[in-house]
């Protein structure tokens, strides 16, 4: 395993709220980012994680707990003396400077020589594609472009650590998707320890080693994207990352589970007759036309995607959501159509 | 996530350049705005034998003095009455009567030109024209031993002098008013008149109040005009309590003359915070209907407008004509050949009063600009303890009238430990805690425009909150250190009420000079030191001016606006 990078040790920050008193924004949280990883915190808004984020940097300050980078304690260390690369959702390019100066701005501060500075910059900006933009103003560059200035900015002094708020939030679908790789294969290539906030799961799937998700001020799951799509340690985190059903069921043997009156393989170690929920992704349940009008579910509601087709299924109390991604190969089920619902078992998992 | 933070001492003292910035300040503010004002305090209730409240129970029951009292509160009532109907003409013609842009530009001139004039120039130019010598009263009336002193002459020049106050504050506010409301109200078959009553004036209400208020206590505070247009038989409590210190040489009579007038001045201070701060009926729809000429306003009701505000205007015009002819005749109204006279003696005998003059402003101006920045941007930008306790203190030179100020001043700094009195300091530090406030003002506004991530990403790249100050924080706030600049100088040019209790034998203002020719009758000089005072001022402006527009910053409008308005 990597050495430690950044070590939160039960960090708690408290807001005055006007009406809900002396409320947390986070409590007690405990993170080890190695060296190199990249962890991204993602929740909804309001849970803490830009809070935890700006507490990394040393905007804010922790109420409680301790914050080391590279095993120093920084936890009352000004940001500047933190050797953090930042880059804001706003970009928060200066205004007054060129593209050159805003990127040089860290090293000028650090008082190298002009030559040096030079170097640099001109590498870095070429690193993120934007050689011939040196002499440009910021408002002058598309919103894509001020974002790798201020990516640019923010690596150019080899910052020990490097952390992301919302970079991509301001962009539009087709380039987040781009930015974001390119934002991974340059955190890939200078091996820098990242920690990145986004409330977007798509994007924290797509460029994280290793997730924390957040709900209320806490870490709530910890662990790699295959691992929080597959096995959430709760409904929320089953909710919050991709789509979901959430089922009841009933114990009734060791290698089998009872879901509204169907009897699944399912080997689980609760007691007999216990009652479980089920997180089935809707992707993992197969449909079938069922023979007469024996079967104990029909379809609701119909909708054709391109890459899928949604389906709405009524089964005893409960409405699946089921994606068909196979469906060019099978006739559509027509609303009302009863039909036969087959769960895999390796894409079921027990909540608790 | 936009909550507050928590206020942290051991923050403060691991960032040296803001400590040092903070004290600095704190210094600076206990040092001439609560070591004056504690000393008044002393002055006026403390004898060799401790507490008392027999000066100023003296003081009250003095009926010349209640008479002061009096004439005060009903000046200041009809002055902000009459400025803010004025007011309200001027903006309702500029936003709503569709003139063209020359026109505009023609109403703003005159408007405003009374603000950066000395305060002396409206009463020079009633004297010249209703004085036993006016050019209306004598040369084309005929009428003789006429008087132009007293209320009358008084309250109309302070309303002429003050009512742009009214039309900036006005101004804003109907123009944001928008004109599909009043539209849709005619849709609905409203009349005209009845539009006005129900839908525009209620919507402007608090912009009255508003503009109310700031003329009462522009007017309470006028000194200048009332010592050369009240004359004996309109006393007010500013001139007596000038007439106190430099008539009877009596200090603990000014100074508690001058805490008489504290009260009305804190109940407007007070009143204007509590009630017209919260309130704003102003929508910002963020999608403005088309800006048609609106037809909420009848044809006829237009031409009225424009007609009364051109009267005014000419009148403005008028005013300020006279004062220039009257520096370049002999003597007016007696001899009117044409002569250089005056302008050779301001240039000669006045030299010393114009070269004090500037080189205060000129020590003044960038002093209280940086001052001006400085506490802004720790109000604005940084959590300290005592943060708001800062902002009030540092607004409270600006808020009381010039006369306490000036002799708060003038008893707090003529004894040791702290002997400033008949130097240049006093007078320069004067000014910059009377009028940096408007550039904290500015700054404060520029800087709520400024995202905060700015100043982290510096502090992120290395930083420190001095270094991020000088090469993020001020660039982006250069114009609201123009305009912190522009009003120093504009004030060091042209205030009289605090600093002519701190001129001396070896310092000494054009505007006490003005002064001091108007008693003694010599008119001419007056006016061409006036026009002399005008000129550099529009000069400055317009050099400011020019220097805005190059920044384009967005608040940059509303900054040169500020420079007029505080």
């Amino acid at each position: 395993m990597a050495p430690i990078s950044i070590q939160l040790d039960r960090i708690s920050k408290r807001f005055d709220h006007t009406v809900k008193g002396e409320v947390y924004a986070v409590r007690e949280v405990s993170l080890a980012v190695e060296q190199g990883e990249l962890l991204t915190l993602l929740g909804p808004s309001g849970c803490g994680k830009s809070t935890t984020l700006r507490m990394i940097a040393g905007f804010e300050e922790p109420d409680e707990g301790t914050i080391s980078i590279g095993g120093k304690d920084v936890t009352h260390v000004l940001p500047n003396k933190r050797g953090i690369g930042f880059v804001f959702q706003n970009y928060a390019l200066f205004p007054h400077l060129s593209v050159f100066e805003n990127v040089a701005y860290g090293l000028r501060v650090q008082g190298r020589d002009e030559a040096a500075i030079g170097r640099a910059v001109g590498d870095v900006l070429e690193l993120v594609g934007l050689g011939r933009y040196e002499r440009q103003q910021p408002h002058q560059l598309s919103g894509g472009e001020q974002q790798r200035v201020a990516l640019a900015r923010a690596v150019v002094f080899q910052p020990e650590v490097l952390l992301f708020d919302e970079p991509l939030s301001n962009l539009d679908a087709k380039l987040r998707v781009e930015m974001r790789e390119q934002i991974r294969a340059l955190q890939k290539r200078i091996g820098i320890t990242t920690v990145y906030v986004t409330h977007d799961q798509e994007e924290a799937m797509a460029i994280s080693d290793r997730i924390a998700v957040m709900d209320r001020g806490e870490i709530v799951q910890e662990g790699s994207a295959h691992q929080l799509y597959y096995r959430p340690a709760s409904e929320f985190v089953a909710r919050f990352i991709g789509r979901t059903n959430i089922l009841p069921g009933r114990v009734v043997s060791a290698a089998e589970v009872e879901v509204e009156g169907l009897r699944i393989a399912l080997a689980t170690s609760r007691a007999m007759g216990e009652t479980v929920q089920l997180v089935v992704r809707p992707e993992m349940i197969e449909l079938g036309p069922a023979a007469g009008e024996t079967g104990a579910a029909h379809i609701v509601q119909r909708t054709f995607l391109g890459e899928k087709t949604d389906y709405l299924v009524a089964l005893g109390g409960s409405t699946l959501q089921v994606s068909a991604t196979d469906h060019y190969r099978r006739p559509p089920l027509d609303v009302g159509q009863p039909v036969t619902v087959h769960f895999h078992p390796e894409g079921l998992h027990v909540l608790g | 996530m936009a909550a507050r933070q928590t206020v942290s001492w051991r923050r403060v003292a691991a960032d040296p350049a803001l400590l040092t910035a903070i004290l600095a300040v704190w210094i600076l503010l206990l040092l001439f705005v609560l070591y004056p004002l504690a000393h008044l305090l002393e002055r006026a209730f403390f004898d060799e034998s401790g507490f008392t409240l027999e000066p100023l129970l003296a003081s009250l029951v003095d009926s010349g003095h209640q008479a002061a009292f009096a004439n005060s509160l009903i000046l200041a009532t009809v002055v902000g009455a009459l400025g803010t109907a004025l007011g309200f003409l001027f903006a309702l013609t500029a936003v709503r009567a569709g003139l063209s842009r020359h026109w505009l530009t023609f109403l703003d001139a005159a408007a405003l030109l009374p603000l950066v004039s000395p305060p002396f120039t409206t009463s020079i130019a009633i004297i010249f024209s209703f004085g036993p010598k006016g050019f209306i009263t004598h040369d084309l009336l005929g009428l003789t031993n006429v008087s132009a002193y007293g209320f009358w002459s008084t309250m109309s020049a302070e309303t002429l002098t003050y009512f742009p106050i009214a039309y900036l504050t006005l101004r804003p506010i109907l123009a944001a008013i928008d004109p599909n409301l009043e539209e849709m109200a005619f849709s609905l078959g409203g009349s005209r008149w009845r539009i006005f009553r129900t839908v525009t004036v209620p919507l402007a209400v608090p912009g009255f109040a508003n503009a109310f208020l700031l003329l009462f206590a522009a007017s309470l505070a006028d000194f200048a005009t009332p010592l050369i247009l009240a004359g004996n038989s309109f006393p007010v409590l500013p001139t007596q309590a000038y007439l106190q210190i430099t008539g009877l040489f009596d200090f603990k009579g000014g100074a508690v003359l001058s805490l008489i007038l504290l009260v009305p001045a804190v109940a407007v201070f007070l009143l204007q915070r509590a009630w017209v701060g919260r309130r704003t009926y102003v929508t910002v729809t963020g999608k403005v209907g088309q800006r048609s000429r609106s037809r909420a306003i009848a044809p006829w009701a237009s031409v009225l407008l424009v007609a009364a505000c051109v009267a005014v205007a000419a009148i403005i015009v008028y005013f300020y004509a006279l004062l220039l002819i009257a520096s370049l005749v002999v003597a007016f109204g007696a001899n009117n050949s044409f002569t250089w006279h005056h302008y050779h003696v301001i240039f000669t005998e006045g030299l010393p009063a114009i070269r004090d003059t500037l080189i205060i402003a000129a020590i003044g101006m960038p002093l209280g600009g940086f001052y001006g920045v400085l506490v802004g941007y720790l109000i604005a930008r940084r959590n300290f303890p005592g943060r708001r306790a800062m902002e009030l203190v540092a607004m409270i030179n600006y808020a009381l009238p010039g006369t306490i100020v000036g002799i708060a001043y003038l008893i707090a700094f003529n004894d040791p430990p702290v002997a400033l009195t008949g130097g240049v300091l006093i007078i320069v530090a004067c000014y910059i805690f009377r009028y940096s406030p408007t550039g904290i003002r500015a700054t404060v506004a520029l800087l709520q425009q400024i995202d905060r991530s700015l100043e982290e990403a510096s502090s992120s790249l290395g930083a420190g909150s001095g270094e991020t100050f000088r090469r993020v924080t001020l660039p982006l706030i250069a114009p609201a250190f123009f305009a912190g600049l522009g009003v120093v100088f504009i004030r060091s040019m042209t205030a009289i009420s605090a600093t002519i209790f701190l001129v001396s034998i070896s310092w000494t203002l054009i505007t006490v000079r003005i002064l001091e020719n108007m008693t003694e009758m010599a008119l001419g000089p007056a006016a061409a030191f006036s026009v002399f005072v005008i000129v550099v001022v529009f000069v400055v402006v317009a050099g400011l001016s020019a220097i805005l527009v190059r920044l384009r910053a967005p608040a940059a409008g509303a900054a040169a606006r500020s420079f007029l308005g505080g």
